[in-house]
């Protein structure tokens, strides 16, 4: 890449742009991360023995995860309430997805991407509250099942993971839609009128010859919906209830409520490693590489 | 078993465009027929309609006995080879063959056994573990057709398949797909907008032009009689002269063309005197006339602007002294093959090779430029010198 930026520009400003990039990258990205490294691997102290006999690297922020149930629980909970967020938006997205890519006529396309993207110009807290007041004992969805007679008294939708589930699935079906999109839209249409004339039926089509073709895309919205999930917090403190909290909240707390940063910095990296786990596992499953998911 | 495809009534309308004119047609069980036509004219529209990936605005597709209405295309005993082959390129080459069978819940034995006898048929033994991707454009071309055959269909739709391959590989194909009908049986339907192969490969052909059959015959017929101005000059080369009927009887016409006098022609229909009409002559009808002969036959002077070489054949490119028209004309190794550009000649016909035809306002092609021209734009249609003898 520095000889196409050196050939395009001369050497100089090749230079100048790769030293600017360089740093920005060493300063703003690497540095930080590996000062959070730092802090998680030392034990939380008094200012005043900081450097004293009781500083040294130790491991003790990663295990008290394992000693505390509660905090582990919850690890577990947001890695499975995760797993299952993505599963939905999956669930909902590809017939979505697929519509737009082959079904739709241009003109419906647009005016369907038009409509999920719309939401989207709201800020997150926003739309995640909107959600609140529709899900709300007394709001409006109750409201509508009541008259339906769908239901006989209201449901507390907030009370358990359901209004969670919900919320990010709404919140991060774009991050699914896309990839599936592009994946599928890439598909020959004349691939799956052969499967059809050569007599598969339509769940044999989409299963042999349209999700196969569309792994990759698949991959990465799994893998983006994920770890959005996983990372999110505005969500669960919205819509959760004391008993569903998400792991972002217990980080956030040990950084801001319980004032210990080296805790919050080593809780941090497990989630990403969390994270980092599902996608070499996803990436494995699926059978993709890198390359295929940065297309 | 009767393997014939019905057309009946098929109207095919897409918004306010109709892509395919009310049609009716019967291809025979066992047949190898040809929609021949021109890009656009909706040989694939009327696939589509066989094959039931369309539904026909009007009308009705029969198999056999059996009335295709309402059968969605993964129940009809059709299979279709696509126009870009559309292979799995995910699957192996057995994976794409054995996949029809598969859907119908075969056992694998059987599978990989039917599988190799068909890359067998098709001269690809052995092939049958490599991916899709490693195969040449004829190898895949083979693939294409033993996954259509798998599933043993009884009609085979064929949508232009050689169109990809380089001409040598074109004309092998030929031969191989005709003579995997022969073997199977099957009835073929095949779309191309190559007359020679139509012409080479078919027992019947459908000529069609904007949505419409303008004549359905064998090869020959189709060749020698043509039944409108447009498969006169759509199928091989002609040369159209046109002008208006002096009169008409016993199968000859003599039509009066402007700058030409008289000129003699068969004519298949009745023709009424002062109508428009053309005479179509083949290149290879065209002779040198000597001009101390003083013969009845119609004479044509023209001056030579090019000739090219064809090895077994020259094909002169003349222009008529009086009007000014373009005239090709085949020479074969005798008198003709002497001319040089800018010499003139006198050629002349016998009058029952030459066709006489009311133009019909159908489109056609021209010569010249080799494009289709709607009868609306072609500059001789209203012109003024074409008076009446
Ligand atoms: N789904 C559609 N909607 C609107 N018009 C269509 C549709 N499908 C085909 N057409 C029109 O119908 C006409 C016939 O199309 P068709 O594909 O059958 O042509 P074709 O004879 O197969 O041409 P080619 O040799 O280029 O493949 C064309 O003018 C095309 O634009
Ligand atoms: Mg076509």
């Amino acid at each position: 890449m520095f000889r196409q930026l050196k050939a395009r520009f001369g050497a100089p400003v090749a230079m100048a742009i790769a030293g600017i990039l360089g740093i920005w990258l060493i300063l703003m990205v690497t540095l930080p991360q590996l000062q959070m490294i730092d802090y998680s691997l030392r034990p939380s102290l008094l200012p005043a023995e900081i450097g004293g006999p009781k500083d040294g690297w130790t491991l003790i922020n990663y295990v008290t995860l394992f000693n505390n149930d509660i905090h582990l629980s919850i690890f577990f909970k947001t890695l499975w309430s995760s797993v299952l967020v993505t599963s939905l938006t999956l669930l909902v997205s590809y017939p979505l997805a697929y519509y737009l890519a082959k079904t739709a006529t241009p003109g419906q396309a647009a005016l369907c991407l038009l409509l999920l993207i719309i939401p989207f110009w709201i800020n997150e807290i926003l739309r995640t509250f909107s959600w609140f007041i529709l899900l709300a004992f007394r709001g409006p969805l109750n409201e509508i099942l009541l008259t339906l007679g769908l239901i006989e008294r209201p449901i507390r939708f907030l009370n358990g993971d359901t209004g969670v589930l919900v919320g990010m699935v709404y919140a991060y079906i774009l991050f699914m839609v896309f990839p599936l999109y592009n994946a599928i839209e890439s598909l020959d249409g004349n691939q799956i009128r052969a499967a059809r004339d050569l007599g598969a039926g339509s769940l044999r089509t989409h299963w042999r010859i349209v999700i196969p073709h569309a792994k990759p895309g698949i991959a990465t919205g799994c893998i983006m919906t994920f770890m959005l999930a996983a990372g999110s917090y505005a969500v669960p403190a919205l819509l959760g209830s004391p008993g569903s909290r998400w792991f972002t909240q217990i980080i956030y707390n040990w950084f801001f409520e319980g004032g210990d940063w080296n805790q919050g910095a080593a809780y941090a990296f497990l989630l990403l490693i969390l994270c980092i786990g599902f996608m070499a596992l996803v990436m494995r499953l699926f059978k993709v590489g890198l390359a295929d998911i940065a297309k | 078993m009767d393997s014939s495809v019905t057309l009946d009534r098929v109207v095919m309308r897409f918004g306010d465009f109709t892509a395919i004119e009310p049609t009716s047609l019967e291809i025979r069980s066992g047949e190898f027929f040809s929609f021949l036509g021109p890009s656009g004219c909706g040989k694939t529209t009327l696939l589509n309609i066989i094959s039931g990936f369309l539904t026909p605005s009007e009308g009705d597709v029969r198999i056999g006995d059996a009335s295709m209405r309402g059968v969605a295309v993964n129940h009809r005993p059709t299979a279709m080879i696509f126009q870009n082959l559309a292979l799995f390129p995910l699957m192996s080459v057995y994976q794409n063959i054995e996949f029809g069978l598969e859907v119908r819940g075969v056992d694998r034995t059987t599978r990989r056994r039917k599988a190799d006898e068909l890359l067998d048929l098709v001269a690809l033994g052995g092939s049958g573990d490599k991916p899709v991707s490693a195969l040449s454009g004829g190898q895949k071309q083979r693939v294409a057709i033993a996954r259509a055959l798998a599933v043993e269909p009884r009609v085979l739709l064929l949508d232009e398949p050689l169109s990809a391959l380089d001409l040598k590989l074109r004309q092998h194909m030929r031969n191989e797909l005709k003579a995997i009908q022969r073997k199977t049986g099957i009835t073929f339907i095949y779309i191309t907008h190559d007359q020679g192969e139509a012409l080479a490969m078919s027992d019947r052909v459908a000529v069609m032009s904007a949505g419409r059959i303008q004549q359905v015959a064998d090869p020959e017929t189709l060749y020698h009689r043509p039944k409108t101005p447009f498969v006169a000059t759509f199928v091989g080369e002609n040369n159209r002269l046109p002008g208006r009927v002096v009169e008409c009887h016993a199968g000859l016409a003599v039509l009066e063309v402007p700058g030409l006098g008289r000129l003699t022609g068969r004519c298949e229909s009745e023709l009424s005197p002062g109508q428009p009409a053309a005479l179509f002559v083949r290149p290879e009808h065209l002779s040198p006339s000597s001009a101390e002969e003083e013969t009845e036959a119609p004479r044509l002077e023209v001056r030579i602007e090019t000739v090219s070489f064809e090895g077994a054949w020259r094909m002169l490119e003349a222009r008529l002294v009086a009007t000014g028209d373009t005239l090709r004309i085949l020479a074969g190794q005798g008198e003709g093959s002497a001319l040089q550009p800018g010499q003139t000649a006198s050629f002349g016909y016998a009058p029952d090779k030459a066709i006489v035809m009311a133009d019909d306002g159908s489109p056609m092609l021209d010569a010249e430029t080799g494009e289709i021209q709607e009868a609306a734009t072609r500059p001789d249609r209203e012109s003024p010198h074409v008076s009446s003898a």
